[in-house]
């Protein structure tokens, strides 16, 4: 096993950031790590590479333990981060590759050579004698790549490697992805906002939430307000959503997640009557190929995002821009 | 405004026809200067490196401490130094009070806290993203260090500027400490307060002129660094 993460916790100023009760990372495979803003994932890369120590629990890198006081310099000469926006030393983009070969004590010749495939690699050899740090967003993006490989990883670590980088260099930084995990057999954790991108690359999803692993991410999450009425208490969302629940909670305001996994499309409406309220109609706005699923994009007063397996023939017939009926149970809905 | 006109213009003469006494009293001046910047960068920096890079109990503590040395008049600063080089002082018996040593005692006390806290503020702008992208490169603490000091090089060679300049300008360490003798410890600040009091203001404008002039080229050599780390 490359890592192993048995109750990990870091806090920041008292609260929890991130509550791992275990985590097991297979050696050379590309993991994607997805979830919304400040679930964590950064500051888990971060303890993955051996940059921030965790305040408790146990992390296991290539099953040796390593001690939470120790970020030594060997575990990090195999680990490399690539932050979301990458620094660049304020020298050549030349010398900024040589770096990670400087400090291991490659002599010049030898980081040179090296050097200047790498940069061939990442399609940047023209750039080579520019300054590094003003570069673009993209161009920074794919001399950071070249710069971790020359540190000849084991495991990368990429920390959001597309966001604001525009559509032509990120298919081009999702082929280097790619590349260097099969070609050169390098683990590779990547964060991400993008379901899509993280469909497409990884070979296994983390789902990460407040600090914690969940079963899927939380999408479709909305502010709405409890009603109490005669039939029971039901969900408002933005006047638009009505959906029964059974709840302990007292009527007011609250925050859910719709679980995108449990909204089901019902073909002509199926056994529902007329005014059910668990019964909702939308237009399909958009389908997208995700593996062995579907993902739906429905406008149902608000935008609501469902996955749908493609074997599920509920799916198969349908075009964009049709009415649709979907099923909103209070399985769907979880309060945050 | 005559007498005034006729100082200056002897100046300007004095300045044209490389006075000795004045080249001597300039190159004291530069000397003590020049060294005592030398070893107070050589300590605060790294100082300020070390306390802006760690995290450990009373740092901010010891970073109001350091803001408040800045204030250190001069002639404190004079009088602990010559408590300890006095003869009856610990470090009597080396010789040093009147010397020019004495003098680069004293002006390397007064600016270590400038030095090391114009590179706390450097530093600690760029630390932290340019300490974990040189820690993730495999970068050892010292690797780290110059890192850091690589980046933040134009704000750490203003702080020198700043320092040198604050050095060559003062008159109470020089005074006391140095002793004011010819040839020996006189700087540029002792020599014009000296000549004041005789009523001789031709070398004290002379010398005026010279400071300001070197005062301005430090300044024009700060402003270029500065805009070049704007870049």
């Amino acid at each position: 096993m490359l890592y192993t993460l048995k109750k990990l916790v870091k806090s920041y100023e008292g609260r929890k950031v991130l509550d791992l009760p275990d985590l097991d990372i297979e050696k050379g495979r590309i993991y994607g790590l997805i979830g919304p803003n400040g679930a964590g994932k950064t500051t888990l890369l971060e303890i993955l590479a051996f940059i921030l120590r965790p305040d408790d629990g146990e992390l296991y890198y290539k099953d040796i333990k390593v001690n939470n006081r120790d970020s030594s310099l060997a575990y990090r000469r195999e680990v490399v981060l690539l932050q979301q926006y990458p620094v660049m030393f304020s020298i050549s983009v030349q010398k900024n590759i040589e770096f990670p070969m400087k400090v291991r004590g490659i002599d010049r010749h030898k980081r040179k050579i090296a050097a200047d495939e790498l940069l061939a690699m990442v399609g940047m050899n023209q750039f080579s004698g520019a300054l590094a740090h003003t570069l673009s967003g993209g161009e920074t993006q794919r001399v950071a790549i070249a710069r971790a490989l020359a540190c000849s990883p084991e495991v990368i670590l990429l920390d959001e490697p597309t966001s604001g980088v525009d559509i032509e260099n990120r298919a081009g930084i999702e082929t280097i992805i790619r590349r260097i995990n099969r070609e050169r057999g390098i683990s590779i954790i990547f964060t991400s906002h993008d379901m899509l991108q993280v469909a497409r690359l990884a070979d296994e999803i983390i789902y990460i939430n407040n600090g914690r692993i969940s079963d899927s991410i939380h999408e479709n999450i909305f502010k709405g307000v409890i009603k109490g009425g005669e039939k029971g208490k039901s969900i408002i969302i933005h006047d638009s959503l009505n959906i029964p629940v059974n709840t302990v909670r007292g009527e007011g305001e609250c925050r859910v997640s719709i679980n995108p996994l449990k909204i089901k499309i019902i073909k002509n409406g199926g056994s529902y009557s007329a005014g059910d309220r668990q019964l909702l109609t939308g237009r399909l706005m958009q389908l997208t190929s995700e593996g062995d699923t579907v993902r739906a994009l429905v406008d149902a007063g608000v935008p609501l995002s469902l996955i749908v397996e493609k074997r599920n023939d509920s799916i198969s017939v349908l075009m964009v821009g049709e009415t649709v009926y979907i099923e909103c149970t209070e399985e769907s809905i979880e309060f945050l | 405004m005559q007498f005034f006109l006729d100082s200056f213009k002897s100046a300007i003469l004095l300045i044209l026809s490389l006075d000795r006494e004045l080249l001597e009293i300039i190159a004291v001046s530069l000397n003590v200067s020049f060294f005592s910047t030398l070893i107070a960068g050589l300590l605060g920096i790294p100082i300020g490196l070390h306390i802006a890079m760690r995290d450990f109990y009373l740092k901010r503590l010891l970073i109001t401490c350091l803001n408040t040395l800045l204030a250190l008049p001069t002639v404190v600063i004079a009088l602990l130094v010559y408590t300890f080089i006095s003869r009856k002082g610990l470090l009597g018996a080396l010789d040093l009070l009147y010397t020019q040593k004495a003098i680069i005692i004293g002006q390397t006390i007064l600016i270590l806290p400038i030095l090391a806290t114009y590179t706390i503020s450097a530093v600690s702008r760029i630390e932290e993203r340019y300490r974990k992208t040189a820690f993730t490169l495999g970068a050892n603490m010292l690797q780290t260090a110059m890192v850091i000091m690589r980046e933040a090089r134009f704000a750490l060679l203003a702080a020198v500027i700043i320092a040198f300049g604050r050095v060559i300008a003062e008159v109470g360490i020089s005074m006391m400490l140095g002793g004011n003798a010819k040839g020996f410890t006189r700087t540029m600040t002792t020599a014009m307060a000296l000549e004041y009091d005789k009523g001789e203001f031709v070398l004290s404008v002379a010398l005026g002129i010279v400071l300001l002039l070197i005062s301005f080229s430090v300044n024009i050599v700060l402003n270029y660094f500065q805009g070049k780390g704007r870049v």
